[in-house]
Parts: C-alpha cells; structure tokens; sequence
C-alpha cells in the first residue's frame, strides 16, 4: 500500500481538494481581476463588456479620488503600525516579567482580537457618540474641549485608528512575545556581564535579535492595515466627506454601489501591486539587517 | 515571509513554535508607576466590554444623562426589545451551520494537503507548496469582483455554498499540518506498512489522533473567522435567511442605530458565544498566535 508508486499518485489525489479551492476562487480569479480590468465591464451581461485596454488605469492614475483614497490609506498605515509596532514591542516586554496578575493582563490584551468587528466597533462608535458618548463626557468633565470624533472630518481618522490599535494590539503583543522568548538568556546575561546596561542590552542584544519577529509584525500589520474594510464600513461608512475612504472602501464603493466593475478591478490590481511592493520592499530592506542566532 | 532562509539548527521543520518562557527574574516586585501603568492599559482594553454590557441594562434616560451613569439598572427589557426585532434565531442558525461545515471542510483539506507534503515525495512537490503558500499572498479585498461573478455563474450567490466553499481550504492550515507531519516519527509509518496498513486508515486511525493539538488550533481559527466575517457574506448574500450572525448585527445597526441600549444589547448577546469559546480555550488561541510565528521566527 505504500509502495512508491502508489504514494505518488496518492499524493496528488490529497492534494486536489486544497488545489481545486485556491484554482477556482483564489489563483483563477487573480487573473480574472487582471482580466476584468482591462474592459469596460458590463456588470449585469459580461458578454457586453468592450475592450478598453489600460484606460482603467490611466483614468484611476489621473484622477485624485484615486490618490486622496490612497494618502487617506497612508494615514491609517502610519497611524496603525508604526505606533501598533512600538505598543507592542513595549507591553510584550513588559509582559515577559513574571509578576501576580500577569496571565490576566495578557488575557485582557488579547481578548479583543477575537471579538468581531462589527460588534465592537458599534461598542466604540457609542463611545465616541458626540453627544452622548463617553469619551465627550469625560473631556467635559476634565474641562476640555468636547470633539466630534466620527462626525468630524478631522477626528474621525484617529477614531478608527484608535478602535483598530484596540482591537489588534493583542495579536502583536503575543507574537513579540514569541519572539522574545526565542532571543537566548545567556546572551543577554553576557552582554549584562560585560557591562552593558538595559538600553544598551536592549539595542544590541534583543532588537538586532528579534529582527524577524519585528519585520514579520510589519508586514502582517501593513496588509491587515491595506485591506481594512469592516471598521471604515460601521463607524464611518467613508465619511465625513470621503474623509475615510481608504483604497479597500473606494474599491468597495466603485465596485458594489456604483457597479463600475471594470475600474474597480483596475483599483485591485493596482492595490495588490502596492501590497506585494511592500511586502518585496520590506524583505529586502531586511536581507542586511535580520540576524539569525 | 515563511520562507526565508534559515540557519540550520532553527528550522521551522524541526523545532516546534517558541512556547513562551518568562525572562529569569521569577515574580519581581514591580516599582508603582509599573502597577499603575499595567492597571491603566487592562481598564483600556477590557473597559468597552464592561461599558457594552453597562449601556445594555440601562434606561434610554440613564443613558442620554450627563455624567454618565457607570453601573448598571437591570433594565433586561432591552434584550427582549432587541431579540424580537430580528431574526437572531436564524442568523445563529446559519452562522453556527456556515462556521462548523467551514470548519470541518478545512481540517479535511489540510489533513489530506499537509500529509502529502509532510511526508511523501512527488515530483513538483516543492514547487506546488511554494504555489500553496503564494495563495496567502493575494488579499481577499482584490478578489471580491472576481469571485462575485464566479460565484454568481455557478448560481450560489445568496447560498451558503457561497459562504463556505471559497473558503475550505486554508494555506495557514496545510502549513501547520506539514510542519507536523515533517517531523512524524518515521517508524510509525514503516510499522504501519509493515502490519499492512493501508495509508487512508493510517492517516485517519494514526496520524489524525495524533496531530490534535495542531487540528484544535486550526479548527478554533477557522471557527472564529468564519464566525467573525462580514464583508465577504454581506457582498455575497442578500437575505436574512442565509447571512450570518455579523451581517444581521450590521443590518441591525442600519436600521435601529439610534436604540443605543437595544444595541447594546445585540452586541452583547450576538458576541456572548465568541467570548465563551474564547475562554475556555484561551491556551489553544494564545498557542495559535505563537504558530503564526513558527515559519518567520523559526
């Protein structure tokens, strides 16, 4: 039964079920997008469609819905994972202390991250509710200027950020904290013993160490951050005034409420470009700088 | 970024995911500003749970007031309000039914996948692992315009087939199955075929028992994200007969979004499962996490 001829075709027999899935939703439809994007697709009777050849991308590059989409894009980035980055780095140190209460807190840190985002985001646009909400209430009380939060076109970016550092901080945290417990003791010993202090142990024993872990975190936060749909969809459906309309929502706007099939498609070949870039881009930069112990 | 180039003796094939070890100072004495800092973030972070549960037992009075009222006054009158104004019933039903049959059909997937590649030879084999894993690299927001047409040529949109097929198999769980089979004492397999085994009862009788711990991380992630997805249903899918639990509760919020203790309430009552599910298994999750990082860390 073992035979090596037999487990050879048995192996592609095990492997069909999984190849059928990625083939007919995942990789076909890759290139169906690429495919789409090139037509003026006709939404309702595909065999309308006229061939437009790269015009969808001209059009998109040209126009500034396109571009504001993509700094709005750039501001949840850089309002997400550099400081989601920094937050996590910090607690999960914090958390490879032992001290009473420690599995609690973990607990506590990363039991948003399994909450749905519908659910908590109706949690947290009560909160910011302008006149009612909490947070309102609080900054009343300390004698501070109330704000509109998700109705403000100033505030209603740093709302979602702060509900997403909420919900995703957790995830982080753990996987630093993977990380950390990977880097050698001993090293960090031998660094102490030779007279370094925690700042200096710090820059030249762990964070050289945990490279891996870092530009790991970097890149699953900056895609997770590129794709964010959910949140902009219940605490600001876009607004105020396309204020939060990131690339992932223009998409979903052009594609599902004005049915401009063909652009949209044009816009996910061009989002998936920038992810992928990315993603390259922090590879690379990493091949100089990750240590491996 | 799982398949970065590896110093040897830290292969993801060979060690298990990091199990977190506490640095060796054992149950310091933390300065006060430590304390106050690590009570501060917990109030930050579990402080929405308690305030959802709060809004959902108060009046519509209690909560429209200034300062705000921080306890609760029993009014469970909000939950029978909610409740009766959607079809939860059903909105469970179809989630509990799209999450489980999700579930079930990734753990055949990747048991059959992550065997294969874990421990047989095949001509291509790394290539198409290689294919595998390049799957998690195309962003489900750029394959909803393709897949909604595939979908709606095969007639499932509107189905739950729309809702679980797409979704039946996961690269994040072959992965984990392999790096268990590669490293599956190869003498089991020879005694195996030596008592004549034939490999469909020893994957099933042998191999699948053994590789539990692994099939509960995966099953307990796919659960939840099933559970917990809203985008793909609710582009997927128009009546409330068919959706899931997440786009009942956005569909809820469209239409009461001013009823703050009504919807509180939903919230509570529609994430209540999730939690517990959370709780009890709270290591295996925590485990999960740490797995996520055996390919990069490794």
């Amino acid at each position: 039964m073992f035979a090596t001829e037999r487990r050879r075709r048995s192996a592609y027999l095990y492997l069909t079920p999984a190849a059928l899935v990625f083939l007919v939703f995942t990789l076909g439809p890759a290139f169906f997008v690429l495919y789409i994007s090139l037509f003026n697709w006709n939404f309702l009777n595909s065999a309308l469609s006229t061939f437009v050849g790269l015009q969808n991308y001209t059009n998109l590059l040209t126009s500034s819905t396109f571009w504001h989409s993509l700094a709005i894009s750039l501001y949840f980035v850089v309002g997400t994972v550099p400081v989601g980055l920094f937050l996590a780095l910090v607690l999960a140190m914090a958390l490879m202390n032992q001290f009473a209460g420690r599995g609690f807190v973990r607990l506590a840190v990363f039991s948003p991250y399994v909450t749905p985002v519908v659910a908590t985001s109706i949690v947290w646009i009560w909160i910011f509710n302008p006149q009612f909400g909490l947070i309102n209430g609080l900054l009343h009380m300390a004698h501070l200027p109330e704000l509109g939060w998700l109705q403000s076109q100033r505030w209603a970016m740093p709302g979602v950020i702060f509900y997403t550092l909420w919900h995703s901080l957790g995830f982080d945290v753990i996987i630093f904290m993977a990380g950390l417990s990977g880097i050698s003791a001993d090293l960090r010993e031998a660094a102490r013993i030779d007279g370094a202090n925690r700042w200096q142990e710090f820059w030249s024993v762990t964070w050289p160490l945990l490279t891996p872990t870092t530009l790991f975190v970097l890149i699953i936060t900056t895609i997770g951050s590129l794709q964010a749909f959910t949140q902009f969809f219940t605490m600001t459906a876009g607004g105020p005034m396309s204020a939060t309309t990131t690339t992932s929502y223009l998409l979903y706007e052009l594609a599902f409420l004005f049915y401009r099939t063909g652009p949209a498609a044009a816009l996910a070949v061009l989002l998936f470009i920038i992810i992928a870039g990315l993603t390259a881009l922090q590879m690379l930069l990493s091949q100089r700088r990750t240590y491996y112990q | 970024m799982l398949q970065r180039k590896q110093s040897p003796e830290n292969r993801p094939d060979q060690a298990p995911a990091p199990v977190p070890v506490p640095h060796r100072k054992i149950w310091r004495r933390l300065p006060w500003w430590q304390w106050v800092l690590g009570l501060f973030l917990v109030i930050i972070f579990l402080f929405p749970f308690y305030w959802v549960i709060v809004t959902s037992l108060n009046g519509a009075n209690q909560v429209l007031q200034f300062p705000p009222v921080f306890l609760p006054h029993g009014q469970w009158q909000n939950y029978t309000r909610a409740w009766s104004e959607a079809p939860w019933l059903r909105y469970f039903a179809n989630t509990i039914f799209i999450a489980g049959v999700t579930t079930l059909l990734v753990l055949i997937t990747s048991i059959l996948a992550g065997f294969a590649f874990g421990t047989m030879q095949f001509w291509g084999k790394s290539a198409i692992f290689a294919g595998f894993i390049a799957m998690m690299m195309i962003p489900q927001t750029v394959l909803l315009i393709p897949d909604y047409l595939v979908l709606r040529d095969l007639h499932w949109l509107n189905t739950y087939w729309a809702q679980i097929v797409p979704w039946s198999a996961s690269v994040f769980g072959i992965f984990l199955l392999r790096q268990y089979f590669l490293s599956f004492p190869r003498e089991l397999i020879e005694a195996a075929r030596l008592d004549g085994a034939t490999e469909t009862r020893f994957i099933w009788k042998i191999a699948v028992p053994m590789a539990k711990p692994a099939l509960i991380t995966i099953a307990l992630y796919v659960f939840l994200g099933s559970w917990n997805s809203f985008l793909w249903p609710y582009i997927m899918t128009q009546s409330p007969s068919v959706q899931p639990i997440e786009v009942g509760l956005a569909t809820f919020l469209g239409t009461n979004g001013t009823d703050w203790t009504g919807l509180s309430a939903a919230v509570v009552f529609t994430t209540l499962p999730v939690m517990i599910l959370f709780l009890v298994a709270q290591r295996q999750f925590l485990a999960g996490a740490y797995a996520a990082t055996g390919g990069v860390k490794g």
